[in-house]
């Protein structure tokens, strides 16, 4: 069965080992000078807290995309090698070959799936890896491994939604029984998931923290937290975002008075007489984030959710598999 | 001597219709069966029912001592050749082979490879840029080489001229005299004439039914006694038994079979 997997697909997998290897190389290439930028800021700002703020961003051009371009990777390999699996057999009726050879379909597909899942794992987690690693100096220059986006190229998420996405394939392809129509429900599929994930899900796999302050201070959630909103709240409880458009209609009138412009505005546009004013009026400061120590867990608990979801549509080809009329 | 098919008013319903409706046949082990029928009779269906690619919606089929089923013993002993000729169209002759080789216990690889070469089909160009002819070769040659207990041929002659049929005819007979009567052959074609000379059992479809089911010497036999004459040729009978068409349409516009 490998042999007849291999020869299916040894083009394929030529070409998409090229692709990998150019991407690390691209990355280890960009990697390795970050990290030597990162290591020169990191000497001249020695003892100077305030330096590493001020310092140039490690990142330039199209590399800061990249990570962006790997995340529709997994669909892209879901959509051409998944939906194909079942499909282009059937439409090209090579099942009547496969399946009459003394080898059970459910052997037959065993097989199949698990090479391309394989090759869905090493393709996740080599990618991961060469974005966690190439990630590494600007989570610790601006700390936003947990933000969306980062943390969705980086730890083991990536090997979740590269296995999930070829199962998809594999069983879109399996049910529509043809490789156009389940290549558009894929990509459709995938992304929708993700999206429903990432925005609506993530940030309720664990309750999140909320901290108050006076808003006369400041208050930063400590490492590499995933800060969901931030902001104001009155004495009467109404919650305002942190823009001043959000903030200005809200504050009482007094403290109107004192913003720059206002007609009792203090000279120099300082703002602290306006905090005061605001802490005064029993305002507090909000911040309600995930805490950095949630990261992982957060990872493992994303990656869980794709990996059943990949194992129920595995099992759903399963049943289809053995019981369709070929 | 057992049977090496045996089915009980086996139906397959499709949303639309029926392809095939309360078939009960019997073909005894070692025969030659002709599955003859006009389209759409259900030829194809039976077969690919008896091949476990289709499940019956009703009724039993027993291939070999069993329900067809999902089991390398079972898939082992049924060597099956649709009328598509199913291969790999980028994949050699040769890579078809080796699939072969890697999937099947009893893998004859040298029957295959001596009948290519006889027929000169280069083994190392892709099955896609193969003609019609030399394609259903291929396709033939690896189900021989499966070295099957039952064959079932669907429509085996449609992309081959009439010197390649007789070569075929030829192939499968030794093929039926080297296995010393354990090997069952059921080919489907809608050219009486062609199977006449090698087959000895015949199943006649129309209109999904089975209008005629035995052995070829027997029914003829029968026929020349009900009809009082003193010889009855094979398609004769079998038109007899297809309705009220007119010959000529019957037995000149049938085609591809879905």
């Amino acid at each position: 069965m490998t042999w007849l997997i291999w020869r299916q697909y040894r083009a394929q997998a030529a070409i998409a080992s090229v692709l990998l290897a150019a991407l690390a190389a691209a990355i280890v290439v960009d990697g390795l000078q970050i990290a030597s930028r990162w290591h020169s800021v990191l000497v001249s700002c020695a003892g100077n807290g305030g330096c590493l703020e001020q310092a140039p961003t490690l990142v330039n051009g199209v590399m800061s995309d990249l990570p962006y371009f790997t995340l529709i990777v997994p669909v892209v390999l879901g959509m051409l090698w998944g939906a194909p699996l079942v499909a282009s057999e059937l439409e090209a009726r090579t099942s009547d070959f496969a399946w009459t050879q003394s080898v059970t379909r459910t052997r037959w597909l065993a097989v199949k799936a698990g090479w391309l899942l394989l090759a869905a794992v090493a393709w996740g987690g080599a990618v991961s890896a060469l974005f966690t690693w190439w990630s590494g100096p600007i989570n610790a220059d601006s700390a936003t491994a947990f933000t969306p986006g980062q943390f969705d190229t980086q730890g083991i998420v990536p090997i979740g939604y590269a296995v999930f996405a070829m199962s998809l394939g594999i069983a879109v392809g399996t049910v529509a029984r043809r490789t156009l129509p389940a290549i558009a429900v894929v990509l459709g599929g995938f992304i929708g998931l993700r999206l429903v994930i990432a925005n609506l899900l993530r940030p309720h796999y664990m309750a999140a923290v909320t901290t108050y302050f006076k808003v006369t201070s400041t208050f930063t959630p400590p490492g590499q937290a995933w800060v969901l909103s931030q902001g104001g709240v009155s004495r009467t409880g109404q919650v305002v975002g942190r823009g001043w458009g959000d903030l200005e209609p809200a504050l009482p009138a007094a403290c109107q008075r004192l913003l720059p412009g206002g007609p009792a505005a203090k000279s120099g546009g300082s703002m602290t007489s306006v905090f005061s004013c605001m802490q005064a009026h029993g305002w507090r400061g909000f911040v309600t984030y995930q805490p950095a120590g949630r990261y992982w867990p957060f990872q493992g608990i994303e990656t869980g959710i794709y990996v059943l979801l990949a194992a129920a549509l595995i099992a759903v080809t399963f049943v289809v598999v053995r019981r369709r009329d070929a | 001597m057992s049977a090496a098919i045996e089915t009980h008013e086996l139906s397959k319903r499709y949303r639309r219709a029926s392809a095939l409706t309360e078939c009960t046949v019997s073909v005894p082990e070692g025969r030659v069966c002709a599955l003859i029928g006009p389209n759409g009779a259900g030829k194809t269906t039976l077969l690919r029912i008896l091949a476990g690619l289709v499940r019956p919606s009703a009724g039993t089929a027993s291939v070999l001592d069993g329900a067809p089923r999902q089991d390398p013993a079972f898939l082992a002993d049924i060597g099956f050749l649709a009328q598509e000729i199913p291969l790999y169209r980028n994949f050699t002759a040769d890579d078809h082979l080796r699939v072969g080789g890697h999937l099947n216990p009893r893998w004859d690889a040298a029957l295959a490879r001596t009948r290519l070469a006889e027929l000169r089909i280069p083994l190392d160009r892709r099955v896609g840029k193969l003609s019609g002819g030399q394609r259903a070769q291929v396709a033939l040659a690896l189900t021989l080489a499966k070295r099957p207990r039952l064959l079932l041929l669907d429509e085996p002659f449609a992309a081959l001229d009439p010197l390649a049929r007789r070569d075929f005819l030829a192939a499968l007979t030794s093929a039926v005299t080297d296995a010393a009567g354990r090997l069952t052959i059921v080919l489907s074609s809608h050219l009486v004439s062609d199977l006449e000379r090698v087959c000895d059992h015949l199943i006649l479809l129309s209109g999904s039914r089975v209008q005629l089911a035995g052995d070829i010497d027997t029914l003829l036999a029968e026929h020349r006694v009900a009809l009082k004459v003193e010889n009855v040729a094979l398609e004769e009978l079998v038109l007899s038994y297809m309705g009220a068409e007119p010959a000529d349409n019957r037995l000149t516009t049938i085609g591809e079979e879905s």
